[in-house]
């Protein structure tokens, strides 16, 4: 399961919207523990966590207009802790001022029910992969380190295989909306990895 | 977590809601029961605007509880149910173009929460649209996890309190969910039902009761 | 006080020997003084030695006739301390001031009080033995017959013994299960389990139940460091009741020479609350009262009551 939201907002009823900061890159699997090695002293002074996860991501399809993506994830290494159901809204990348692509997000732990009960609500399951790899944090900021696998049998998660031969490095910060600040210390933290990793906001419209 | 029954009392004849309630919370101070704060449960009804494949759909209820106050339940009529954090009520925010949320349908029960022995019981005013229906009464047995061992402990001790107005038991629950241990869903599920008798009554009578 | 006698036998031998040691220290002591004094003041450094050594000689010779004198007289003083039936706290009769610390005579007091306690209370568990399972029995210490001392073997034994008994337990009641945990050494701790209804930790000592709490089947048992909790007691009130209860039953089913059969007996009664909710009270018929149902079980029909409703 991924790390709890670093800045954690009192939500009653849900009324807030938070928003996603973001920033991706990737780095060689040869690569990898030099970054880690740079990440363990960058960051906080904790055990990193490591995490093991499987991700579904479900669409529901209205009549008109773009399909409604929710992401459902449950970690394999602690399978009785809650899911993990997360939307992300669409991404905001034009504004130049922003160093980080900026997207709406609601985070969600729910109980183990959740794909049955997604599919009552006419959610159908389009793709699924699993996801395995290294948490840090440092300050609100968090630094995700994962390796993406592709599921060759469909709900079977010990025949995996790997998508590509690097790592995936998300550097992400869950703020109210509004507060375009984070994305400085965010910049300033990613000129810290280089050149170990390029942590860039990256457009996922441009590579469909 | 013990096993709770959910009823609705008929208004007493020639009383108003908030009377026949002063009514049952006399009689429990009577009984020597002890209020202890108070409790919300709410239900909001959702309808899916358009199905891709086009089956009848079916509504989808949102409810909350205030034994759980950082939890919302997700559950449909009969079919699967869902617990999850407050932010659940986010989400159906940016799935209201998929599902809308039929305001007037919003039936809530607060009232006055009392604590008998093991037993726990809540009295409560059905309101629709801020004007009270009827009157709810909930009956957990929290020493008991097993429905199909307590019954006739709980019919009892609802009879002692309620008179000939104590319901029927069980009244939804099959073999099987009489012999295993309750989850946080029974009751709410009860409540959803009740909501729903309450919700029926009111279309039939037209204005309804005070 | 026949010790003191024994030892006045001798008492001619002990003051010889008190005497012999004086003299042993006064001529020991002459030794050092001489020794101490040095060479006299004679003309020649020839007389002065010779003096001297004689003086030593002498005064040598007069400390080994002293020592033998005393060796002579302590074999007829006798050892009177390894005898004594009190061992070394029969000394305490030796001291001279006895008005002041009255040591002594409470010992012996004390000594004669644990006597008849232990005496009284192997009539009475032989007695009481006689009383099949029932402590409080009201007909008994009619009879006066002395009876055999019993030695309290079974508190110790083998965990192994133990275990089998336990077990054997476990496998005569199918709807309860026994766990049998050892947190602390050998004593052995019990987490029951009956059916749905409740959980019973019982705190054992060999095969002696010591102490018993009765929690909900849904409550917790661990404490935070993941130890079993033996202390809290429930947050239900009816297995408060039903602990009180429990912990009457300890008291009542009682066999000090066969423990086995008085945790069978236990575990008998309290498999008997598997229908705890769903008897109704043998005397009044009901389910509830004061909000409980029927806590108490006979010891002996195992039939459900309301503890108000006992005779």
């Amino acid at each position: 399961m991924e790390a709890p939201p670093v800045s954690v907002m009192p939500v009653t009823g849900g009324a807030i919207n938070m928003m996603e900061y973001l920033l991706q890159g990737s780095v060689l699997d040869q690569s990898l523990e030099s970054l880690l090695h740079r990440l363990r002293g960058l960051c906080d002074d904790m055990e990193p966590e490591s995490f093991a996860d499987h991700e579904l991501v479900y669409l529901l399809r209205g009549q008109q207009g773009n399909p409604f993506i929710l992401r459902a994830r449950r970690s394999l290494l602690q399978p009785t802790s809650p899911w993990h159901l997360r939307y992300l809204g669409q991404p905001e990348v034009g504004d130049k001022s922003r160093h980080a692509l900026v997207r709406n997000c609601v985070d969600v732990a729910a109980s183990h029910s959740l794909p049955d009960f997604l599919n009552e609500m006419g959610f159908r399951m389009d793709h699924e992969f699993a996801a395995k790899g290294h948490v840090f944090r440092k300050g609100q900021m968090k630094i995700v380190v994962s390796k993406l696998s592709r599921v060759l049998v469909p709900g079977n998660l010990e025949n995996t295989e790997p998508l590509s031969l690097s790592y995936l490095v998300e550097l992400s910060v869950l703020a109210p909306a509004g507060q375009d600040t984070v994305s400085e210390d965010m910049k300033s933290f990613a000129e810290q990895l280089k050149p170990l990793v390029h942590l860039e906001k990256i457009d996922p419209k441009r590579l469909m | 977590m013990g096993v709770t029954c959910v009823c609705q009392v008929p208004v007493a004849e020639g009383k108003s809601v908030q009377q026949t309630v002063d009514m049952l919370h006399k009689k429990l101070e009577q009984l020597g029961g002890v209020k202890q704060g108070n409790f919300w449960v709410d239900c909001e009804t959702y309808h899916a605007t358009a199905n891709a494949t086009g089956q009848q759909s079916k509504q989808l209820y949102v409810m909350h509880n205030s034994e759980a106050p950082l939890s919302c339940m997700a559950l449909y009529e009969g079919g699967p149910h869902l617990t999850a954090d407050a932010n659940f009520d986010v989400l159906m925010v940016k799935l209201k173009s998929h599902f809308q949320n039929a305001k007037s349908h919003k039936v809530e029960s607060r009232g006055a929460r009392y604590r008998y022995c093991d037993f726990l019981v809540k009295v409560g005013t059905i309101a629709m649209s801020s004007s009270a229906k009827g009157i709810s009464v909930e009956v957990e047995y929290c020493a008991c996890v097993i429905p199909a061992d307590c019954l006739n402990l709980i019919k009892e001790f609802m009879q002692s309190f309620l008179g000939s107005n104590a319901p029927e038991m069980p009244s939804n629950k099959t073999e099987g969910q009489l012999y295993t241990p309750v989850d946080c869903v029974d009751p709410m599920s009860q409540y959803l039902e009740l909501f729903g008798k309450v919700r029926k009554q009111q279309v039939m009578t037209g204005s309804g009761v005070r | 006080m026949a010790d003191v006698m024994n030892v006045g036998v001798n008492l001619e031998a002990f003051s010889q020997a008190i005497n012999a040691i004086q003299a042993l220290r006064s001529s020991v002591t002459r030794v050092f003084d001489s020794l101490k004094d040095g060479m006299k003041n004679k003309e020649t450094l020839e007389g002065r030695e010779k003096v001297f050594m004689t003086d030593f000689q002498d005064n040598l010779q007069s400390v080994n006739r002293d020592l033998n004198e005393l060796e002579r007289l302590s074999t007829l003083v006798g050892r009177p301390s390894e005898s004594h039936p009190l061992h070394n706290s029969g000394l305490l009769s030796l001291d001279p001031v006895q008005d002041k610390t009255p040591l002594y005579s409470q010992l012996l007091q004390a000594y004669k009080w644990s006597n008849k306690l232990q005496y009284h209370a192997g009539l009475a568990s032989s007695l009481l033995n006689q009383q099949s399972l029932k402590r409080s029995a009201n007909q008994m210490g009619t009879s006066a017959k002395r009876r055999p001392k019993v030695q309290p073997s079974t508190l110790v034994l083998p965990t192994q013994y133990v275990d089998d008994v336990i077990s054997r337990i476990g496998r005569m009641f199918p709807d309860m299960s026994i766990e049998l945990f050892r947190p602390n050494g050998t004593s052995a701790v019990l987490l029951v389990t009956l059916g749905k209804v409740l959980k019973a930790i019982v705190v054992m000592r060999s095969l002696f139940i010591d102490r018993t709490i009765v929690r909900g089947f849904h409550e917790n048992l661990y404490m935070e460091d993941g130890k079993l909790d033996i202390w809290s007691k429930s947050n239900y009130q009816v297995f408060q009741k039903v602990t009180d209860h429990a912990t009457t039953a300890l008291l009542h089913y009682q066999l000090p020479q066969m423990p086995d059969v008085v945790v069978r007996s236990f575990m008998t009664w309290l498999r008997s609350y598997i229908k705890l909710f769903q008897t109704p009270c043998q005397r009044c018929g009901k389910y509830l009262q004061d909000g409980l149902p029927p806590t108490w079980r006979d010891f002996r029909t195992l039939e459900a009551f309301h503890d108000t409703c006992r005779q």
